[in-house]
């Protein structure tokens, strides 16, 4: 008797132990600043924390600007996250200090699941390992306004030669026919990079890690980037993303190549979804099909105690469930595209009141998106000068060669190779 | 003895300190400068003086240094000026004087981010004021880009800066204006002399003291200005306004190469102190004289 009330007594401690065990607690760094995406974020969070008391996931915003200095920093100090938010090539920055977990179980098990976009995924494979779960994606769009193309007399712009006339009738009474930035700046990473892509000129790589930079296409792209620039407001090579949408919201540009202009032409513009355009990127002549640069933004594992790494993983399998993902996408409706094929049919995001609203332009910016890539994430290798390319906007500083200080195409793509040459030989 | 030591002990608390928030630091960024640390929280090894020999032999180290010298005296000379001219009004006795004093601090006192945003949009072709206020007055005949050129980039950040930080010297110059006896003025009008002479022979003279410090402060600060060109141009377009100071942080944070920023940063510390050196000398040769 005595024994059977001593084992009733330990089994009632221990589950008294186990009720009163801490919970598994998750730090997530991600860099969606703006209030709204932080309260969207929160209230994800408070639905998973009640659902999973074994687990907390606190968020703790950051900027881009400073996550690149500030992560590896506290990774170093012990007070990282367990959760990171991250595009390639920082993750390439991460993993260069060992910072970061493979997931090529988890990315296994979820692709099965949900079917994850190819290039997407595409980014984050290198190495023999899957090194981010993709979260979302962004990608660059031709931006324009049909009652201005109509008014023009124009169709939408396929082919470069096709946008140029495009762009030289819209620049009339005042109006720019194209906003296209020069500034050393992300942006026109971006924004050339669209070019390059659609010239054959996607690779910057050798597959020995070499720079494959300087070549016909590239020279080609400069070129037809440059021509249009000039009819770009005279400012535009100090723009960043917000002087472009506000130059299209104001209607000063005729055209402009962003992510998405939907909330602000929703917000501060005509807000009418019959009268926005949005097209893919035009490519060269000699060319058939659209590409475009693409940002597939994903989730790194950095935690290295096991607990939290399981904990993790149960988070972001219930992140990408259909239910929820579509209202994580909508925390910036019309900007985060699905990364997986059930995403890209789920309710959650397509009930989103503007994802209702602009459905058609939706619709052709995830078609857009599937057509990505990315520079320096194209060849199935990724080498870790590439970092520090992106870092130092190479492919901007080269245009502004042209731009600014009126050299050649052909004589800003040769400075640029050796440049990106000199990056590469220094890490 | 007790008397010798007394006076070390009143300034060994600050000695401490300053030992502590300067001097640790940059023991620190020297002992960063010797290795070959590229990312932040990454291990490096120890590689001498390698670092600064590649930051020395590298043309945008100097091409850094010389833009931050026209950087320094552009700013020098526009918030002098403007600051003497101000500070020469708001001296008169006139209705709202005490008004227009506080008033002047204004452009001082709002946030770096704000003075960019406000900046960045009247000097924008969508929508901004300048631009139009321009092109009507018939100085230039369509929007221009103010930070699209090499050469207007600089003088439209210098100008922006100096917008900035001329009521601090406006105010400088005030306080040294108002110790200047009026006797001596009195005495000057009473001998003929007319305003130019006044300011020639009195104000500007006495004020010397004043503008010395000024200078030696003035340009410590300007030299040491990131925020203002970062959050406006980044050191663009194709590289007119990248100053030491966006060097070293493009250097640590964007080329992923520690060692190589601290090593600038460090030249950057004593080619400061030299000058501080300098011109403490200076001041000090010249309060002798007085």
């Amino acid at each position: 008797m005595k024994r059977l009330t001593f084992l009733a007594g330990l089994a009632a401690l221990l589950s008294a132990g186990t009720a009163l065990a801490e919970p598994v607690n998750l730090t997530l760094w991600h860099m969606e600043q703006p209030p709204h995406r932080v309260q969207r974020m929160q209230e994800l969070l408070d639905e998973f924390n009640k659902a999973n008391p074994d687990i907390v996931v606190k968020q703790e915003p950051q900027s881009w600007g400073e996550v690149y200095a500030k992560a590896p920093a506290a990774m170093s100090a012990g007070n990282g996250p367990d959760l990171l938010f991250t595009i390639p090539d920082f993750t390439t920055v991460m993993k260069g200090i060992d910072a970061v977990v493979p997931v090529d179980d988890l990315v296994k098990e979820l692709d099965a699941k949900h079917g994850f976009v190819p290039a997407t995924l595409a980014p984050y494979q290198y190495d023999d390992h899957v090194w981010a779960v993709p979260a979302y994606n962004m990608a660059i769009s031709l931006w324009y306004r049909n009652s201005a193309l109509k008014a023009a007399g124009i169709e939408v712009p396929k082919t470069w030669s096709e946008w140029k006339a495009a762009a030289e009738k819209l620049s009339a009474d005042g109006k720019y026919g194209i906003g296209l930035p020069a500034n050393k700046q992300l942006y026109t990473d971006q924004t050339v990079y669209s070019f390059m892509v659609n010239n054959g000129a996607a690779d910057i790589y050798k597959d020995d890690g070499s720079i494959d930079f300087d070549k016909p296409q590239t020279v080609a792209a400069y070129q037809a980037y440059a021509d249009l620039q000039k009819l770009s407001p005279p400012d535009s090579p100090s723009w960043t993303w917000g002087e472009a949408e506000a130059c299209f919201a104001s209607a000063s540009c005729g055209m402009i190549l962003q992510f998405t202009v939907i909330n602000t032409y929703d917000t501060q513009a005509e807000a009418d979804p019959a009268d926005l355009g949005v097209a893919p990127v035009p490519h060269a002549d000699d060319q058939v099909d659209s590409a475009t640069i693409s940002y597939s933004n994903a989730i790194m594992l950095t935690t290295k105690d096991a607990a939290k790494q399981e904990a993790a993983k149960k988070f972001l399998t219930w992140l990408l469930e259909p239910q929820t993902y579509g209202r994580f996408l909508t925390m910036e409706p019309g900007l985060f595209l699905p990364v997986t094929n059930d995403g890209a049919e789920a309710d959650s995001f397509w009930k989103d009141p503007v994802v209702t609203k602009y459905k058609s332009q939706v619709e052709t910016m995830v078609a857009n998106s599937k057509n990505g890539k990315l520079f320096g994430f194209t060849t199935g290798k990724v080498f870790p000068s590439i970092g520090a390319i992106s870092a130092q906007n190479v492919i901007a500083e080269t245009l502004q060669h042209i731009v600014v200080d009126g050299q050649s195409a052909a004589d800003a793509v040769k400075a640029g190779q050796a440049r990106m040459a000199e990056i590469t030989a220094k890490k | 003895m007790r008397n010798a030591t007394l006076p070390f002990a009143f300034v060994a608390p600050a000695l401490v300190f300053l030992a502590a928030v300067l001097g640790w630091p940059l023991l620190q960024a020297v002992w960063l400068s010797l290795q070959d640390v590229g990312v932040i929280g990454s291990q490096g090894r120890f590689v001498g003086l390698a670092n600064y020999a590649a930051v020395l032999g590298d043309g945008r180290f100097w091409r850094a240094l010389l833009r931050s010298l026209v950087w320094v005296a552009g700013n020098a000379a526009v918030q002098t000026l403007a600051a003497l001219g101000a500070a020469l009004i708001l001296n008169q006795q006139f209705p709202g004087v005490r008004l227009a004093r506080t008033w002047i601090i204004l452009g001082w006192i709002v946030p770096t981010v704000v003075v960019v945003i406000i900046w960045r949009w009247l000097l924008s072709t969508s929508g901004g004021m300048i631009n139009p206020l321009l092109v009507q007055a018939g100085v230039i005949d369509r929007p221009v880009g103010f930070f699209a050129s090499r050469e207007s980039a600089m003088t439209t950040l210098i100008l922006i800066n100096s917008w900035r930080w001329f009521p601090f010297t406006t105010l400088m110059l005030l306080a040294g204006l108002t110790r200047i006896p009026g006797e001596l003025y009195e005495a000057a009008r009473i001998d003929g002399a007319g305003a130019v002479k006044r300011f020639t022979r009195i104000t500007w003279p006495l004020l010397q003291p004043t503008l010395l410090v000024l200078g030696v402060v003035g340009t410590l600060l300007s030299f040491n200005v990131f925020d203002v060109i970062w959050l406006l141009t980044a050191g663009g377009p194709a590289q007119a306004t990248q100053t030491l100071p966006v060097l070293i942080y493009e250097t640590a944070f964007k080329g992923y190469r520690l060692s190589e920023a601290a090593a600038v940063s460090v030249i950057t510390s004593l080619l400061l102190m030299a000058f501080a050196v300098a011109a403490t000398r200076a001041m000090a040769a010249d309060e002798a004289e007085r």
